[in-house]
């Protein structure tokens, strides 16, 4: 079963923060990720499932995989002086790859892959005590061409209907976003407001309208890793969101959200 | 996807020149290597005179247009600060 689902961004200066970056702003943001935190020790989760797109860490241009999941005993992954090792919740990992392929996805599986920041850094500041074990879902994101968002949002549906079917109690985690341009001569100009009328729809419970963007106009507003958020959408259906943050910095909007699945 | 896109198709002659940005980006004895030396660093890497001089630069949009993904230029350049500059950071 689902009992949680929340979007949370990943950018690395919120884990090492150079000087460039706001402290006041960084610090709003923890504390959002840290009512996130505490929504996942109310909920008791058995697992996390986080949906995040690899920034060409476990994937580079040898093989490029539009979906793709950690199926080991464990992950581990590394960024500056953080080592991080996550426990896999394997049966239900194993599961997700199993019943996605009955279903039509064609997904790559990995025992041994990487992990990217994208996936430990939301779990830096989120993960429950105790921990719990994770089941790391990977969308292509960077390496264009990407999964289509109505693809996100197809897989979204499949692996929604099966974590219902499952005994365990899982947290839904989609990692990433909103606006931001890195590398390109946009990095300094992301796309604000577009980032605040996408909140809008999904406050009014309209998240499906997400699989009905073209890859173009993502890759144009700066939110080609909303693809993760697109995912959870089609797994949780039109829940309205709750907005913890929206933190614009100089480069990249920083929003935590919890769709509640509740009531 | 057109070709005015932010992320374009990374095009294979720029196989090696990506190769060696992923290596910076996410092997930290090479980009130590490289921030000692960075032309005997690059020596065998397959890649020309040309992009071992905008790599030592770090041109971003000189290594963008001659193919490098934009996103590895980026952290690549990112993760040769944080070695440089370690205390200038800070950590969470």
């Amino acid at each position: 079963m689902i009992v949680g689902a929340f979007a949370v961004a990943h950018t690395p200066q919120l884990l090492i923060r150079p000087g460039t970056e706001d402290r006041d702003l960084v610090l709003r943001v923890h504390a959002a990720m840290g009512r996130v935190k505490r929504r996942l020790q109310e909920m008791k989760p058995d697992a996390i499932a986080i949906v995040a797109g690899d920034h060409v860490e476990a994937f580079f241009l040898d093989a490029v995989p539009a979906l793709a999941v950690y199926v080991g005993r464990e992950c581990a992954g590394s960024f500056g002086p953080y080592r991080y090792r996550l426990d896999i919740h394997e049966p239900l990992a194993r599961s997700v790859v199993e019943q996605g392929i009955e279903r039509g996805f064609d997904l790559l599986y990995t025992q041994d892959a990487p992990l990217d920041y994208a996936f430990y850094v939301p779990l830096h500041f989120v993960m429950p005590e105790p921990g719990v074990p994770i089941v790391p879902l990977h969308v292509n994101v960077y390496l264009p061409p990407q999964p289509t968002p109505a693809r996100c949002y197809a897989w979204g549906v499949a692996l929604g209907e099966i974590l219902r079917a499952r005994p365990e109690r899982v947290a839904l985690i989609a990692s990433g976003g909103m606006s931001h341009f890195p590398g390109t001569d946009r990095y300094a100009s992301p796309e604000f407001d577009y980032d605040r009328a996408l909140l809008e729809t999904l406050r009014e419970g309209r998240g499906r309208e997400m699989g009905r963007l073209t890859g173009e106009e993502l890759d144009k507003r700066g939110n080609i890793e909303l693809r993760t958020w697109i995912t959870l959408l089609g797994a949780i259906g039109d829940a309205r969101a709750d907005v913890y943050c929206y933190e614009p910095s100089w480069h990249h909007g920083n929003a935590v959200v919890e769709w509640p699945l509740d009531g | 996807m057109s070709d005015g896109a932010h992320y374009r198709f990374p095009p294979s002659e720029a196989y090696h020149l990506n190769e060696c940005l992923y290596a910076l980006k996410s092997d930290r004895a090479f980009a130590e290597r490289f921030l000692a030396d960075s032309r005997a660093a690059t020596e065998a890497m397959g890649l020309t005179d040309g992009e071992r001089a905008d790599l030592r630069n770090m041109d971003r949009d000189a290594l963008v247009a001659r193919g490098a993904h934009p996103y590895l230029v980026f952290m690549a350049g990112l993760r040769l600060k944080m070695l440089a500059q370690p205390s200038e950071m800070e950590y969470f």
